[in-house]
C-alpha cells in the first residue's frame, strides 16, 4: 500500500505535466466551449460536479470562449494541504503492554495528513480527484482515500485502512499470575488491512450499474494455550485470515420507483498455526503432579486450513403507488460455506483423563464442513390517509440454518500403547426470527409530532450437536415479545428541538438469561440555541430490564445523562469553548450457581462513570501576518464499581500560520491510565508532535 | 436533522473527543463522527472509555457500522454482503459458518458479550472478567424447557483456581469452532 500512497502523492505532478504541454486544438476548443458559469474555482468543492451535471451541450455552444489567461481553474487546479512532522514519545511509566493495548503511538517521522483535490479544467478522463491520507509513518491507524469522478460517467472511490491491533493485558488471561508470571495467554500483535473499491457508472442517470471489491486481511502473531487433557500449555501462534468480497449490481432511480439489485460473493481463508518448537519441555499451567508424574509438552504443530465462500443476492424496492401510499420490500439471501482441514501433532508427557493413561505423542486429524443458508425478507407500507397522519406497517423475517459435520481420527502412542479412535459429529444451529410492527405518526400541531406503535417479535432457536455428549449438547429457545412504542418531537423554530421515545416490552420467552425480557427504555434528546453564540444539547437514556422467571431473576438498570455546549462569545472574539459532560450508571444482578460447589451466588456488576471533554480555543495576539492559535483541553473518564478505572488525556495545541501557505503546529498530549484493582496495568506517558503544514 | 445541510459554524468538530476524527472523516470519505456526535452525545461519551472502537482516533467513523438511512434491524446496523452482521466485514475470522457455533453470536450478535462503542472492561466486554460474562448464561441453574437457551452445558470448574478464572484460556474459540464441540481449539 505504501507504493500506492506514493503514487497518489505524485499524482499532482503527473497531472501538472500535461499543462506544460501544448494542447491539441480539439481539446482546447472543447474546454473553452464550456459556459463560464461552469468554470468555478477549484475551491468550490462541489460546484464543478453539480454544474457539469446540469450543463447541456446546447447551452455550451453559444457561450463565448474565455481567454485562457482568465481561466481560474488553470490557477487553482490543485488545492490542498500536507502536514508532516515528528512525534516524540517519552518513556512509558508503568505497563508498556497496557499502553500498547490502548494507545500505541510511537516516536518517529510522520506524514500526519495529506488532503488535496485536483480539478482538471480540461476534463481529461476525470473532473475531480480527491486524495486524503492520514497517520502514515508507523502509526497504528493509517488511512488513505482516493475519490475520482467524472460527472455522468463514473464515480470511483478507494479506501484503505491499516490498523494495528495489539492486545496484551496482564490481568486478562493469566493463570500463572499466582506464580509471579505476568503473561496473557490470550494476546495479539496483529495488523488488520481493509481495502474497499467501488465504481459507479453513469451516476445521475436513471440506472446506475456498479461494481465493488472489498478485502479484509488480518495477520500477525500472538500467544494462546494448547489445551490437552489435564493441562494447558501457553504457546505462540501465527494468525492469518483474508476475506474478499465481490459485488455488482445496479440501482434504478425513477420518479416513483427506486430499486437495487445486487449479486455478490465472498471467499475466505484462515491459516492459523499453533506451535511449540521441539526442545525444552513446556510444563503448562498445572504445577502439580498427576499420579506422581509431571505433565509436559515437548513439541506441537497444529494447523488450521480453513476455506470458505459465499454467494448472496440482494434486492430492494420502494414504490410510490399513489400520493398517499408507499410500498417497500427487501429480499436478502446468502449462503456461506466453510471447509476445514485441521492437523495436529504433539508430543510430551500427556495424559488421557478418561482412562487414567499416560502417553507420549498424538496425532489428530479432522475434516469438517458447514453451510448456512440465511434468508431475510421484509415488506412494508406507509399510508397517509389524511394530511398530518402517517401509518407505517412493516413485517420482517430472518431465517438462518447452519448445518455442520466433522469427521476426525485421533492416534495416541506411548510406551507399550497404540490407540486410535475415530469420531463423526453433526451439528445444527437454527434461528427463525420474525417481527411485525405498526407505527402511527401524527402531526398534532405545527410544532409537535407524536408517535405511537406496537411491535410483536417472535422466534424459535435450536442448537444441537450429535451424538449428544455429557449432560446435554442440545438446547432450544423461544422468543415472544410485545412492545409498545411511544414518542414525540417538539420543535420551537430552529432554536429548540426536543425528541423523546419510549419502549415498553413484555416477554413470555427469550433466548438467553441476559436478553431483554420485561423492559422499559426511554431516550430523550434536546438541542437549544440559547443565543447565536451559545448552543446546548442534552441527552438522556435509561434502560430497565427485569426477568423474574424462576432460575433467572435478572435485574438490570442502566442510565446515562449527557450535556454538551458550544460557546463562541461575541464579546470575546478571541475565545471559543466547547465541552461535554456525561454521567452513566449501570447496575446488574443475576443469580447463578458457583460451579465448584453449586452454591447460590449473585453476579453483581456496577459501573458509575463520569466522562468529560473540553476544548478552549484562544486566538493569541497577532501581527499583520502571523495569527497564532492556542487550544487547551482534553478528556477524562472516571469510573467506580466493579472495575474502577481512570483515564486522563489533557492536551495543548499551538498553531502558528506564518503565511497563508505555510504554518507550524505543535501538540502536547499526556496519557494517564489507572485501574484500582489491577495497579500493575496503569501507565503514564506524554507525546509531543511538531510539524509543518504546507497549503496550496 | 441537519446531517445534509450546511452545519452552522461550530457544529462541526464540536466535541474534543471526536476532534481527532477529523482525520477519519476525510480519510474514509464518509460521514464524520462529529456530525453524529452533535446529537448522540451519549455515544460520544461511550467512546471515551478506555477500550473502544477507534472512532476518536480516526480509524473508523459511525457509518462504518451504522447506515443512518435504513437498515433491516435496529439500531440501523450495516450488513456485510446481504444479511450478515456488519461486524464481520472487519472481523472476518469470527464470521463462520462454524461447525460448532456459539449460539449467542448468531442469535443476538456481538452485543451479547461486547459493548460495541466502548467499555471500561478489557476486550470491550460487558463485564470486567470473562468468567462473569460466561456464568451469567452458563449459570448451572435449571430453566424450564424451551424457555431459555444457554444454560447448558453447565460448568463444574473450580473458579478458585487461577487456571479456570478466564474461561477463554481453554475455550479460546469462543465465537465458534471449526474443530472442537467445546470450543477448545
Amino acid at each position: 500500500m505504501r507504493p500506492l500512497l506514493l503514487i497518489v502523492c505524485l499524482l499532482p505532478l503527473a497531472a501538472q505535466q500535461p499543462q506544460a504541454q501544448p494542447t491539441t486544438a480539439a481539446a482546447t476548443t472543447a474546454a473553452d466551449a464550456k459556459p463560464a458559469a461552469e468554470q468555478k474555482p477549484a475551491g468550490d468543492a462541489k460546484a464543478p460536479d453539480a454544474k457539469a451535471a446540469d450543463a447541456k451541450p446546447a447551452d455550451a455552444a453559444p457561450a463565448p470562449a474565455p481567454k485562457p489567461a482568465a481561466d481560474p481553474n488553470a490557477e487553482n487546479w490543485l488545492k490542498g494541504s500536507i502536514d508532516f512532522g515528528y512525534r516524540w514519545r517519552s518513556d512509558v511509566a508503568g505497563s508498556m503492554a497496557t499502553y500498547r493495548s490502548i494507545v500505541d503511538l510511537g516516536s518517529g517521522p510522520k506524514l500526519l495528513g495529506a488532503d488535496f483535490t485536483i480539478i482538471d479544467p480540461k476534463r481529461r478522463g476525470f473532473d475531480r480527484l480527491d486524495v486524503r491520507a492520514y497517520g502514515w509513518g508507523g502509526d497504528p491507524y493509517s488511512t488513505l482515500h482516493v475519490g475520482l469522478k467524472r460527472a455522468r460517467m463514473y464515480d470511483f472511490t478507494a479506501d484503505y485502512r491499516n490498523i494495528a491491533y495489539f492486545n496484551m493485558l496482564p490481568s486478562y488471561a493469566d493463570p500463572l499470575l499466582g506464580r509471579g508470571i505476568t503473561l496473557s495467554e490470550q494476546s495479539f500483535d496483529m495488523r488488520r488491512r481493509i481495502a474497499s473499491f467501488e465504481l459507479d457508472l453513469l451516476p445521475g442517470y436513471w440506472i446506475v450499474p456498479y461494481l465493488a471489491y472489498d478485502r479484509n486481511s488480518n495477520s500477525g502473531s500472538g500467544a494462546t494455550a494448547f489445551v490437552s487433557q489435564g493441562n494447558e500449555y501457553p504457546v505462540p501462534n501465527k494468525l492469518s485470515d483474508r476475506t474478499n468480497l465481490y459485488r455488482g449490481g445496479f440501482r434504478i432511480e425513477l420518479r416513483r420507483v427506486h430499486a437495487t439489485l445486487e449479486q455478490g460473493g465472498t471467499s475466505f481463508t484462515d491459516d492459523q498455526n499453533v506451535y511449540d518448537t521441539p526442545g525444552a519441555a513446556n510444563y503448562g499451567n498445572v504445577n502439580t503432579l498427576v499420579f506422581g508424574q509431571k505433565l509436559n509438552l515437548t513439541s506441537l504443530l497444529a494447523t488450521y486450513g480453513i476455506k470458505g465462500n459465499s454467494v448472496y443476492t440482494k434486492g430492494l424496492i420502494t414504490y410510490n403507488v399513489a400520493s398517499r401510499i408507499d410500498l417497500y420490500g427487501q429480499f436478502l439471501f446468502s449462503q456461506p460455506h466453510s471447509d476445514v482441514n485441521y492437523q495436529q501433532a504433539d508430543a510430551g508427557n500427556l495424559y488421557l483423563q478418561s482412562q487414567i493413561l499416560f502417553y507420549k505423542s498424538e496425532q489428530f486429524l479432522l475434516a469438517a464442513a458447514s453451510k448456512m443458508p440465511h434468508t431475510t425478507a421484509n415488506l412494508g407500507a406507509e399510508l397517509r390517509p389524511v394530511k398530518g397522519i402517517r401509518v407505517v406497517e412493516s413485517w420482517l423475517t430472518d431465517r438462518m440454518h447452519n448445518a455442520g459435520s466433522a469427521s476426525s481420527s485421533l492416534a495416541m502412542t506411548g510406551t507399550g500403547l497404540s490407540q486410535s479412535t475415530a469420531a463423526l459429529l453433526a451439528s445444527s444451529l437454527a434461528n427463525n426470527y420474525s417481527q411485525h410492527q405498526t407505527d402511527v405518526i401524527v402531526d398534532a400541531a405545527k410544532k409537535l409530532t407524536l408517535r405511537a406503535g406496537y411491535r410483536f417479535v417472535w422466534g424459535d432457536a435450536r442448537d444441537l450437536v450429535l451424538p449428544v455428549a455429557g449432560v446435554s449438547n442440545s438446547m432450544t429457545g423461544t422468543l415472544r415479545r410485545n412492545v409498545a412504542l411511544i414518542g414525540g418531537t417538539y420543535r420551537a423554530g430552529q432554536k429548540f428541538v426536543l425528541t423523546a421515545d419510549g419502549e415498553l416490552g413484555t416477554s413470555t420467552g427469550t433466548y438467553f438469561r441476559t436478553s431483554l425480557y420485561n423492559y422499559q427504555k426511554v431516550r430523550a434528546q434536546a438541542r437549544y440555541q440559547v443565543a447565536k453564540s451559545l448552543n446546548l444539547s442534552a441527552d438522556f437514556l435509561r434502560l430497565n430490564n427485569q426477568n423474574p422467571t424462576t432460575g433467572i431473576k435478572y435485574d438490570y438498570l442502566a442510565s446515562q445523562e449527557s450535556l454538551s455546549l458550544q460557546w463562541k462569545p461575541a464579546i470575546l472574539k478571541y475565545v471559543d469553548l466547547i465541552g461535554s459532560y456525561s454521567r452513566s450508571n449501570m447496575r446488574s444482578n443475576l443469580g447463578y450457581l458457583m460451579p465448584q460447589d453449586l452454591s447460590q451466588q449473585q453476579s453483581i456488576y456496577r459501573e458509575n462513570a463520569h466522562t468529560a471533554t473540553g476544548l478552549l480555543k484562544v486566538r493569541l495576539p497577532h501581527t499583520a501576518t502571523i495569527a497564532p492559535t492556542l487550544e487547551a483541553g482534553g478528556s477524562l473518564f472516571l469510573s467506580s464499581g466493579s472495575r474502577a478505572t481512570s483515564s486522563y488525556q489533557p492536551r495543548l495545541n499551538l498553531w502558528v500560520p506564518f503565511t497563508t501557505k505555510f504554518g507550524w503546529f505543535t501538540e502536547w498530549r499526556y496519557y494517564d491510565y489507572g485501574e484500582a484493582l489491577y495497579l500493575y496495568e496503569g501507565f503514564r506517558t506524554q507525546v509531543v508532535t511538531a510539524g509543518v503544514r504546507i497549503t496550496r | 436533522m441537519s446531517c445534509h445541510t450546511n452545519v452552522p459554524a461550530g457544529h462541526t468538530a464540536n466535541l474534543v473527543a471526536l476532534d481527532e476524527g477529523a482525520a477519519a472523516k476525510k480519510a474514509v470519505g464518509k460521514v464524520p463522527a462529529d456530525v453524529c456526535g452533535t446529537c448522540h452525545t451519549n455515544v460520544v461519551a461511550q467512546f471515551q472509555k478506555p477500550f473502544h472502537h477507534k472512532v476518536p482516533e480516526g480509524a473508523m467513523t459511525c457509518v462504518d457500522c451504522h447506515n443512518p438511512h435504513t437498515a433491516t434491524k435496529s439500531p440501523i446496523l450495516r450488513s456485510m454482503g446481504a444479511n450478515e452482521p456488519g461486524c464481520f466485514k472487519c472481523h472476518g475470522d469470527k464470521r463462520g459458518p462454524f461447525t460448532f457455533d456459539h449460539a449467542p453470536v448468531k442469535f443476538e450478535g456481538c452485543g451479547a458479550c461486547h459493548e460495541a462503542h466502548g467499555s471500561a472492561n478489557p476486550r470491550m466486554l460487558t463485564r470486567p472478567t470473562v468468567n462473569q460474562v460466561c456464568l451469567e448464561c452458563h449459570a448451572n441453574l435449571p430453566a424450564a424447557p424451551s424457555s431459555v437457551a444457554g444454560v447448558v452445558p453447565p460448568a463444574f470448574h473450580d473458579l478458585r483456581s487461577p487456571r479456570y478464572q478466564n474461561c477463554t484460556v481453554c475455550h479460546q474459540k469462543i465465537h465458534g469452532s471449526h474443530v472442537d464441540r467445546n470450543l477448545l481449539k
